[in-house]
């Protein structure tokens, strides 16, 4: 037996939770993928999946997250090779935070998947589709390095682009195509990004990456160059996460992906985008000392620091001043609800966005703990609420056959429990205080405030505006008025509607329990800001510290 | 002088990708994204530097116990070969996909796919 000179940290249980749903997501997938040609015992294999899943995402929450004696962070050394050499997987509050909205929204698309599915067709593979979606996003939550962050980007995309084809009509296989071929491009760039930064560096694991940046002169190493590649890489993520300029396809996506993958798509694929600006910008990039100094035309900040987070900072100001814009001005004027939806998508990314600029550019610890928090809040109520409201687009599609505003009225007679299901939704995208929107539109707001960004205010509340526009028209297009024939012949299925009364009922019982939420979300936002302590737990060994191995010890 | 020609290359990849990219017709699109991806893989492979590896950047050959031979960085080497393989099914997807785009559509030509909605 051959015995490695290299010695891991021992392997706990926690460890082995890090590792835990990825490998639960991969069975369901596979699982699924063999029961084909029984398609009920796929459905059944499916659905064990996904609440095995919501049962190791919530273990992961309490034992590494919340109990009272919790870590905060695990890690998990594949093939116990330690850090740097081996693969790191690394679990903390941040991790956990983003992993929990995926796992309820999963859950929730998943079992509106059975029943929405026409006739569940034997020879498709929508369910191990959906089960690998969710393992590039499970991944990409929780991988400790960059390049594996571009592997499970490269899983969860190849699972989108079949759904964005699925339904194979012509104007699906074109919105296919164009995201194909930007996701190819933006992948070439994200390698870009990852050999940069290996040329500059000599590491790719995150924590590696963040020590050596934090001392550049003591491993002698020029950070200069990284600023540029940090660049290039928030350019990949803003794709992902479809901030103006790089909102372009999000449109025509998710109008072509059935609705209840569009509910992914923005629930948690977006999500994918702001968590990887978040944990580079912040975890890895956040101690680098690279001396800048910027200041930002009319909003009188001076941006403190030597950190290249300064620079993310004020791109994402100027992408999320945009997207609020252009988000909300383009969804007021939809002709469908997933139209609306797809822009207001854009618009809410943008108010997810302000408050990462805001925490980048400022100097205050604590305004940067505020607004990471405000960030984070405002991501779950956005895939609870946007996820409802997709949701409801697919149950609306099912029962009417249309989804056209034009074509729609009086739905509120027709289905009140759909109706207040949608209605709940539309008012927390809105942010009505009872419901988790308030409070993620305070956290934003108050993060604005106390930063004095009078502009950045201003914007807000146009942004806000705007919502309440697209969201009554939306209402009162689609929900009052007289019954259009599509809606008088409607057949509503009972348990999409159950689906969509359980999230309404989510999206309040986040804002009524909001304090539990709130200690997750400080507990994320401290794991995302504390830089030292993700080093720490991961303990990447030095190299120079090795040295001397030449010719192994071999037992 | 390697690393000239290196750059060279890659530069030169990229600035036809991106001129394929641009192409009306859809199979040209294919090529000019698989060519960019192949140019950040060769862009990748120099990133490794140009330099002989030792025991403390390739731990692995250490713990096998026997001399250590001279070796290019093995990382970038196995990060192209992940990069090569994601890229190759990417472009085959991208091929069927343009094939049922011409099915659909009839034409491989852009301008003829039409407006959206």
């Amino acid at each position: 037996m051959m015995e490695l000179p290299l010695a891991a940290p021992p392997i706990g249980t926690e460890s082995q939770l890090v590792i835990a749903p990825i490998l639960v997501v991969l069975v369901a997938g596979v699982g699924s993928l063999l029961f084909g040609r029984w398609p009920r015992a796929r459905i059944g294999v499916s659905l064990a999946g996904g609440a095995a899943y919501a049962v190791v995402v919530a273990a992961i929450d309490w034992y590494v997250v919340l109990a009272p004696d919790a870590p905060g962070i695990a890690t998990y050394q594949l093939g116990d090779w330690p850090a740097p050499f081996g693969i790191t997987l690394v679990a903390d509050g941040l991790s956990a935070f983003m992993l929990t909205m995926v796992a309820i929204l999963g859950i929730a698309s998943l079992v509106f998947s059975t029943r929405v599915l026409p006739e569940i067709d034997r020879r498709s593979y929508y369910f191990p589709l959906f089960h690998f979606l969710a393992l590039g996003v499970t991944g990409a939550f929780l991988t400790g390095d960059l390049f594996n962050l571009f592997v499970w980007f490269e899983v969860m995309l190849m699972a989108s682009y079949v759904f964005v084809a699925y339904y194979g009509g012509p104007q699906h296989t074109r919105a296919a195509f164009w995201y194909v071929a930007l996701n190819l491009l933006a992948s070439a760039v994200f390698l870009l990004g990852v050999g940069g930064i290996y040329a500059t560096t000599g590491t790719l694991n995150m924590a590696d990456l963040a020590r050596r940046l934090a001392e550049p002169a003591a491993y002698g190493i020029d950070p200069g160059p990284v600023v540029g590649l940090l660049a290039l890489l928030l350019s990949v993520f803003a794709i992902k996460a479809g901030l103006v300029p790089f909102q372009f396809w999000i449109p025509t996506a998710y109008r072509a992906a059935p609705p209840q993958i569009s509910a992914l798509l923005a629930g948690a694929t977006k999500k994918v985008g702001i968590y990887a600006i978040i944990r580079l910008s912040f975890t890895v990039f956040g101690d680098a000392q690279v001396g800048v100094d910027l200041a930002l035309p009319g909003l009188g900040t001076v941006v403190a620091g030597n950190s290249p987070t300064a620079f993310v900072g004020a791109a994402l100001f100027v992408m999320a001043a945009a997207s609020i814009l252009v988000g909300g001005i383009g969804a007021v004027g939809r002709e469908s609800i997933e139209g609306v939806l797809a822009y207001s998508s854009i618009g809410q990314v943008g108010f997810i966005a302000i408050p990462v600029a805001i925490a980048a550019t400022t100097g205050s610890a604590e305004l940067r703990h505020l607004a990471i928090v405000a960030a984070l809040v405002y991501a779950l109520n956005h895939t609870l609420a946007k996820g409802l409201l997709f949701l409801a687009v697919g149950a609306i599609r099912s029962s009417t056959g249309t989804s056209r505003l034009a074509d729609l009225g009086g739905l509120a007679g027709r289905s009140p429990p759909m109706a207040i299901a949608f209605f709940v939704g539309s008012l927390a995208l809105v942010g009505i205080p009872p419901l988790s929107g308030f409070f993620g539109k305070f956290l934003v707001f108050d993060a604005a405030a106390r930063a004095e960004l009078i502009p950045v205010l201003g914007l807000l509340l146009v942004g806000s505006l705007l919502t309440i526009a697209y969201a009554t028209r939306m209402w009162n297009r689609s929900f009052w008025g007289a019954r259009t024939p599509a809606v008088e012949n409607a057949a509503v299925d009972s348990v999409q509607v159950g689906v969509l009364i359980a999230l309404a009922a989510a999206i309040v019982g986040v804002g009524i329990g909001f304090e539990l939420v709130y200690e997750f979300a400080d507990a994320a936002a401290t794991a995302a800001l504390d830089a030292d302590g993700y080093v720490d737990a991961v303990d990447p060994t030095d190299p120079e510290e090795i040295e001397g191995l030449e010719g192994g010890e071999h037992e | 002088m390697t690393a000239f020609v290196l750059a060279l290359v890659v530069g030169a990849l990229f600035a036809l990708g991106t001129f394929l990219l641009l192409r009306r017709d859809l199979i040209r699109v294919v090529w000019g994204l698989a060519i960019i991806s192949q140019a950040a893989n060769v862009y990748l492979l120099a990133m490794g530097g140009i330099v002989e590896g030792t025991a403390d950047t390739v731990p692995v050959l250490a713990g096998h116990g026997e001399h250590v031979p001279e070796t290019a960085d093995p990382l970038v080497q196995a990060l192209v070969l992940t990069a090569i393989v994601i890229g190759f099914g990417m472009t085959a997807f991208a091929l069927v996909l343009s094939y049922r785009v011409y099915e659909e559509h009839d034409t491989l030509d852009v301008s003829d796919l039409g407006d959206r909605e």
